[in-house]
């Protein structure tokens, strides 16, 4: 605030010629409530406006002066106001009660509200709890979901890449629903099986997978009755050359020969 | 500029006024009964009716004394405002009366007016006087209409035929003028 130029502005000089609104006169009191160099403008002005007033005087009547000494009150001011007021409470009144009244009638009020107010607190945390739930196993499903995409993925390169031979087995009277895929790559030479339906086996027994190269079995590594959440097994053994495949019940981890009373499928290989 | 001279101090004063003391009433009607006698003349320009003004006044400043405020001004301006704002509101009650038809015009009573204060001149500030009149007349017809007649800003201006903006230039350079006069 430029205190200079509000001096210069000429509201000081209404001011004390009474000749602002009330809303200006409030603002040159509050002004020169805080800022002295207007207050002492505004003493100044006034000082001025008095002397100019004086200079006006007339002397009065003398008769005005007696009445007044005879009209007003002379002597310690009444102090009726500052006197405490002492009255006994009316402790039965209706009044009293009223007010007993209203007060109980608020108390319940606000009672009822707490009561209002903790139950919508209780709703929304179960709803909160709920929605958690939902939204973990919303997560999970979705991690579950990515997984299998990306497992699918993974399959479907596999399976496009070149050279890929299929070769149905078919199960024999052992395993009549023993029904598999292999897949077979003839330029990386690697092997994947998809299982069908295979029956269960033993935990201390596993599928084995034979190529035949030239009426001799060579091993191609073993595999379960199922592909669990893969899409297919891939078999650590690699093939090179095959005329066919067959599969064997063996014990866990594969043996070196064939046992040929377990064989369940034999499937040659279409050259 | 030889101001009434202070026989107790202000705060001194108006302590002894709030504790209603007859001998601090007396100082007070005694310093300043003339002043504020001579503005409620000036503004009601009867004798009559001034004098009754007058005890009005006092009543008011007597009864009053607890809501002046030595912070928001001084005491004497105080009474002279409301000794102004009495007589204004006096004068403007009687103009809406129908017997205000009476009233001469405006240029005879302020030739009465001045022959009246011609004829008995305060001879405590016949000096005064005449440094007052150094006052540019336009100026000094703008404060006495407008802190003797309680004309607005507006009024003033279309009374005299001049801008508002004039007005307030001319009111302020008059205060100012004042001022300095005093000093």
């Amino acid at each position: 605030m430029n205190i200079t130029e509000y001096i210069a502005s000429g509201i000081l000089e209404s001011y004390v010629m009474g000749a602002v609104s009330d809303q200006e006169r409030r603002e040159v009191e509050c002004l020169s409530s805080i800022y002295p160099e207007i207050r002492q403008e505004i003493d100044q002005l006034a000082e001025a406006l008095e002397n100019y007033a004086l200079l006006h005087s007339v002397e009065p009547p003398a008769s005005v002066k007696d009445k007044l000494l005879k009209e007003l009150e002379f002597g310690q001011p009444k102090e009726v106001e500052h006197e405490p007021i002492i009255r006994e409470l009316p402790t039965n009144g209706p009044t009293y009660r009223v007010t007993w009244i209203v007060a109980a009638s608020m108390g319940l009020l606000l009672l009822l509200f707490s009561f209002y107010l903790l139950s919508e607190l209780r709703t929304n945390q179960k709803t909160l709890a709920a929605t958690r739930t939902a939204n973990d196993a919303l997560q999970l499903e979705m991690r579950q979901i990515r997984d299998n995409q990306s497992r699918t993925e993974q399959t479907l390169a596999l399976l496009r890449q070149p050279g890929l031979r299929t070769i149905e087995l078919r199960g024999n009277e052992k395993a009549p629903q023993g029904d598999m895929i292999v897949f077979w790559n003839t330029q990386t030479h690697q092997v994947a099986v998809d299982v069908r339906s295979l029956p269960n086996l033993p935990a201390d027994k596993q599928y084995q997978l034979w190529s035949m190269v030239d009426g001799k079995p060579v091993d191609a590594g073993v595999f379960d009755a199922t592909n669990g959440t893969e899409l297919l097994q891939r078999l650590n053994r690699t093939v090179a050359r095959a005329d066919a495949f067959a599969v064997t019940v063996e014990k866990r981890g594969g043996s070196p020969i064939p046992t040929t009373s377990t064989l369940l499928a034999l499937s040659p290989v279409n050259a | 500029m030889k101001r009434p001279s202070s026989l107790v101090s202000e705060s001194v004063l108006i302590e002894k006024l709030t504790q209603r003391d007859q001998q601090a009433f007396q100082w007070l009607y005694d310093q300043y009964s003339p002043a504020l006698y001579g503005v409620v003349l000036r503004i009601v320009r009867d004798d009559e009716q001034a004098a009754d003004l007058l005890q009005d006044i006092f009543v008011k400043i007597w009864k009053n004394l607890d809501a002046y405020d030595a912070s928001k001004g001084r005491l004497f301006t105080w009474m002279l405002n409301i000794a102004r704002n009495s007589a204004i509101d006096s004068l403007r009650a009687r103009k809406t009366q129908p017997s205000a038809a009476i009233r001469t015009d405006e240029e005879n009573v302020h030739i009465v007016d001045r022959q009246y204060n011609t004829e008995q001149p305060n001879p405590e500030f016949i000096g005064v006087q005449e440094v007052v009149n150094q006052l540019r007349p336009e100026r000094k017809q703008l404060i006495d209409l407008v802190y003797f007649s309680g004309y607005t800003h507006e009024e003033a201006a279309e009374k005299l035929n001049l801008p508002l903006g004039t007005v307030k230039t001319r009111i302020r350079a008059a205060l100012q003028e004042l001022k300095q006069l005093f000093k």
